[in-house]
């Protein structure tokens, strides 16, 4: 192969990164109104920011990446989704709640997990035949989603909506396995 | 292509060497030999650059092509607009006292006569419409309503012209 084509086939190759990278974004961009939600509701919008940070930096990786880490970011987002925005509406509806403290948080966040569980152990690709990686992929974005969302309540929602996710998700994958 | 689609680099190098031999034969048979390379590179980086857009219920040559159409369409207008923005030198210094030869005198008769002849073959209302928009006047009309007449008038006389001339 000549030189020029050498030079051609550099700058397409970068055209392409780029432009994965282009979509990727485009894509990922839509996760910000929600974290922005959660972070008007939260009371420690650091956490939840730098929760929706990695939320947000992990997608557009594994979107721009593609292949399996592509294929876990849609069940991901759909199990990470339920404890990120039921959280959001328990506070932002406003009910058993008193100045600084509400009734509700810890069980939303439970609740929350353990449907986004369910969901992530149906919706998840099986770990098996070696190939983890979409399942991991759809963990850590569930998990992050969650975060985002459950950090309302601080340390204590994330563990338990933690426990909620895996609660939902391992009966259903040990099924799935069986 | 559905596999750089999805993310498989390995797929690049395949797609490359199918699709720039291509693209170079279609730019070339559009464009000249310059201009077409510029154009088939554009269009290679160009459908790289959105390779991940593609859908693979699709044609993948059809969707190539595509691009690289759009890519031919411009290199054809920037052509334009430097033709339009700058005559070639050797106009500039012959159009002011160059007078015209007999050749040309006579090719500008020749071509007067035969776009007299296709006005003529041409309704009256269209050659008036004609004769009206290359004079600048606008009949006590709406502009939309003139220049749909333009229009129409121009598709007639070019369908003439095809005739009367010759040229396809």
């Amino acid at each position: 192969m000549d030189d020029p084509e050498t030079g051609l086939k550099e700058r397409a190759r970068r055209s392409y990164e780029w432009g994965r990278l282009a979509g990727a974004t485009r894509r990922s961009v839509l996760l910000l109104p929600v974290v922005g939600a959660a972070s008007l509701c939260c009371s420690n919008p650091g956490g939840t920011l730098a929760g929706g940070a990695g939320l947000f930096v992990l997608v557009t990786f594994c979107l721009w990446r593609g292949q399996e880490f592509r294929r876990g970011v849609e069940p991901g987002l759909v199990a990470g989704f339920v404890p990120l925005l039921l959280p959001v509406l328990v506070q932002a509806i406003g009910h058993l709640c008193v100045p600084g403290r509400c009734l509700l948080f810890p069980a939303v966040c439970g609740l929350g997990g353990l449907a986004g569980g369910v969901a992530l152990g149906i919706l998840a690709p099986h770990p098996r035949d070696g190939r983890g990686i979409p399942f991991v992929t759809a963990c850590l974005i569930a998990g992050l989603a969650g975060s985002v969302g459950c950090l309302l309540y601080g340390i204590f929602g994330l563990g338990v909506m933690a426990l909620g996710l895996l609660l939902g998700a391992g009966p259903i994958l040990a099924a799935r396995r069986a | 292509m559905e596999r750089l689609a999805d993310g498989d680099r390995a797929a690049f190098h395949p797609v490359f060497a199918v699709l720039w031999p291509f693209l170079r034969r279609f730019a070339a048979r559009h464009l000249g030999p310059g201009e077409a390379e510029d154009a088939a590179q554009e269009a290679l980086v160009k459908i790289f650059f959105r390779a991940s857009e593609f859908d693979a219920s699709r044609s993948a040559l059809a969707w190539a092509l595509g691009i690289a159409a759009f890519e031919i369409r411009t290199a054809r207008r920037r052509r334009q607009r430097r033709r339009e923005e700058s005559p070639p030198a050797e106009i500039l210094e012959e159009a002011p006292d160059a007078a015209p030869t007999p050749e040309a005198d006579a090719m500008v008769r020749d071509l007067e006569a035969t776009l007299g002849e296709a006005l003529g073959a041409l309704r009256p209302e269209d050659a008036e419409t004609l004769r009206l928009y290359a004079r600048g006047d606008r009949p006590a009309l709406a502009a939309a309503t003139f220049r749909k007449r333009v229009e129409r008038a121009l598709a007639r006389l070019r369908a003439v012209w095809r005739t009367t001339d010759g040229r396809p």
